[in-house]
């Protein structure tokens, strides 16, 4: 657990290195995404001063959900979505010899090699977003609900990260994992901007359960305003559950599928 | 004969796409995500509502089919990430060196790509209509029609053009390319492709509408499911008037910076 410990401060001081080195790109993440979802907060201001509420959510409850979807992205892009999305690339050119012959697990390297402190300010940013939501909608939340809030909020995390190395785990099997980021953008575009409240039928057991992103804030959020329900856990914390087996399974198989291209 | 080189470099581009049959596809499927969004959140608002904005959720629907066939044929972003990628890699000379101009070359090569997806997005946007079942709200007046028509294509060339200028300013800036994402996730909102402008308050609508963003995507639109009809006139006459300007800014750009390239890369 040390040497993770001692492996991660060099990890993070590296990267903190290189990104000083490009200074001009070490905002960029923060400037792309920020507006990412502040025009979000345009676009659903602009609907709710046409209608009172979509379904049961009022205008506060929107704005926090879309602070939670930023908060979720923001942590993901400061810890660990720059080191995934290059495992591809790294399993088609054989460059995953090099993590696999470290004294460290190669996943965790992946997840921590590339953390970029120039989306911290998005954290920052989201929780801001947050905090408006609840001041907009006059949500008064008690402790029970806060706490409820943090733990789905460090759930979705997990989920959000399975996601990523899930996706990315397909490289293992296939070609070309093009397809599967266009899905995977497709449907993080269309979760961001629409709450899981307003899935039914057919597009709830896609988007709560085959591919999942429509409760990643959705749980949080019900869970702070004391909308969810036994049911609604039970399910979220079933497919984290489910998943995290799953990604676990699939880059397991993966690295034993691993037959170094290059070499 | 001028033209024939410029057609030409449509018909390479369009030809080129058939090397490229999954992304067509992959395209077309994907164009879902902006329909179901429309979908899923007008159907929970209208539970409640009659209308909004006069629009009925039928009219809604049928504002996003065609906003969204339009936004997709709207692919000239490419164009600028094309240009700063080969001006800091230093093949950019590739373009200097062929002897046409840069600017038509790009108008041809975007002729021959939208071209060739004409037919698809159609075919994706009538599969939407049927699979949603959406009562699809459409103009039959031909002069709105070929209002509408004279907007899009304006919209498509301003959008080259706007792309094609973003690209060259790359000759003085070198690190535009987080300005570029910033400015692809603004698109959306401005063109009127999340959500239809006239949600918007009336005075951020009056000034969306000194912006040429606003009669590319957003006013076709609303003119084929008939509606704004006396908006078109002074649209097509704006939007010429942008694209005016516009050149005018990519001559004097490119009078200014042009000799900063030194084909080596930065």
């Amino acid at each position: 657990m040390r040497k993770y410990y001692r492996v991660l401060l060099e990890l993070a001081k590296l990267r903190f290195h290189n990104l000083t080195v490009f200074r001009l790109d070490f905002f960029g993440p923060f400037l792309v995404d920020g507006s990412l979802f502040l025009i979000q907060l345009l676009v659903f201001g602009a609907v709710y001063k046409n209608v009172e509420a979509i379904g049961s959510w009022e205008s506060g409850e929107m704005i926090i959900y879309i602070g939670t979807f930023s908060l979720l992205n923001a942590v993901s892009m400061t810890i660990c979505f720059f080191g995934l999305i290059e495992i591809p690339g790294k399993i088609l050119n054989g460059d995953m010899d090099l993590y696999l012959t470290k004294p460290i697990s190669p996943l965790f390297r992946l997840t921590f090699e590339k953390m970029n402190p120039g989306s911290i300010p998005l954290v920052l940013m989201s929780i801001c977003i947050i905090v408006y939501g609840i001041r907009a909608g006059r949500i008064s939340p008690g402790g029970k609900n806060l706490c409820a809030y943090f733990f789905w909020l460090a759930v979705m995390v997990i989920l959000y990260y399975n996601m990523e190395v899930l996706i990315r785990s397909m490289s293992f099997y296939i070609l070309s994992n093009a397809r599967l980021d266009q899905l995977e953008e497709a449907c993080l575009d269309l979760c961001m901007k629409l709450p899981g409240i307003a899935f039914y039928g057919v597009f709830k057991v896609i988007f709560y359960i085959l591919i999942p992103y429509g409760i990643m804030a959705t749980l949080p959020v019900q869970s702070l305003i004391g909308e969810l329900t036994w049911r609604g856990a039970l399910l979220g914390i079933s497919v984290v559950s489910g998943f995290s087996f799953l990604t676990c399974f699939v880059w397991t198989r993966g690295i034993r599928h691993y037959n170094s291209a290059s070499s | 004969m001028k033209m024939r080189k410029y057609i030409e470099v449509a018909k390479v581009y369009f030809k080129t796409q058939f090397a490229w049959r999954a992304d067509v596809i992959f395209n077309m499927i994907f164009t879902i995500s902006k329909i179901l969004f429309a979908y899923l959140l007008w159907h929970l608002v209208f539970e409640r509502k009659e209308s909004v904005a006069g629009f009925t959720f039928h009219g809604m629907l049928s504002y996003y089919i065609i906003s969204s066939f339009l936004s997709q044929l709207e692919m000239s972003g490419g164009i600028s990430s094309e240009i700063f990628h080969r001006i800091r890699n230093g093949t950019f000379s590739r373009y200097m060196v062929v002897p046409v101009n840069m600017e038509g070359y790009f108008v041809a090569m975007e002729t021959g790509v939208v071209i060739f997806y004409l037919a698809f997005d159609l075919i994706a946007a009538l599969s939407w209509v049927f699979l949603f079942r959406i009562e699809f709200a459409f103009v039959t007046d031909a002069a709105v029609w070929l209002g509408a028509l004279c907007l899009i294509l304006l919209g498509l060339f301003f959008m080259v053009q706007f792309s094609y200028y973003l690209g060259i300013l790359t000759l003085k800036y070198q690190g535009i390319d987080t300005f570029l994402m910033i400015k692809n996730n603004l698109m959306a909102l401005i063109t009127g492709t999340i959500v239809p402008l006239t949600l918007f308050p009336e005075a951020v609508v009056r000034v969306m509408k000194l912006l040429p963003f606003y009669y590319v995507t957003y006013l076709p639109s609303m003119l084929l499911i008939g509606r704004c009809r006396e908006e078109a006139v002074r649209g097509i006459v704006i939007m010429a008037a942008w694209c005016l300007m516009m050149q005018w800014m990519i001559r004097l750009t490119w009078s200014r910076y042009s000799r900063k390239y030194d084909g080596v890369g930065i």
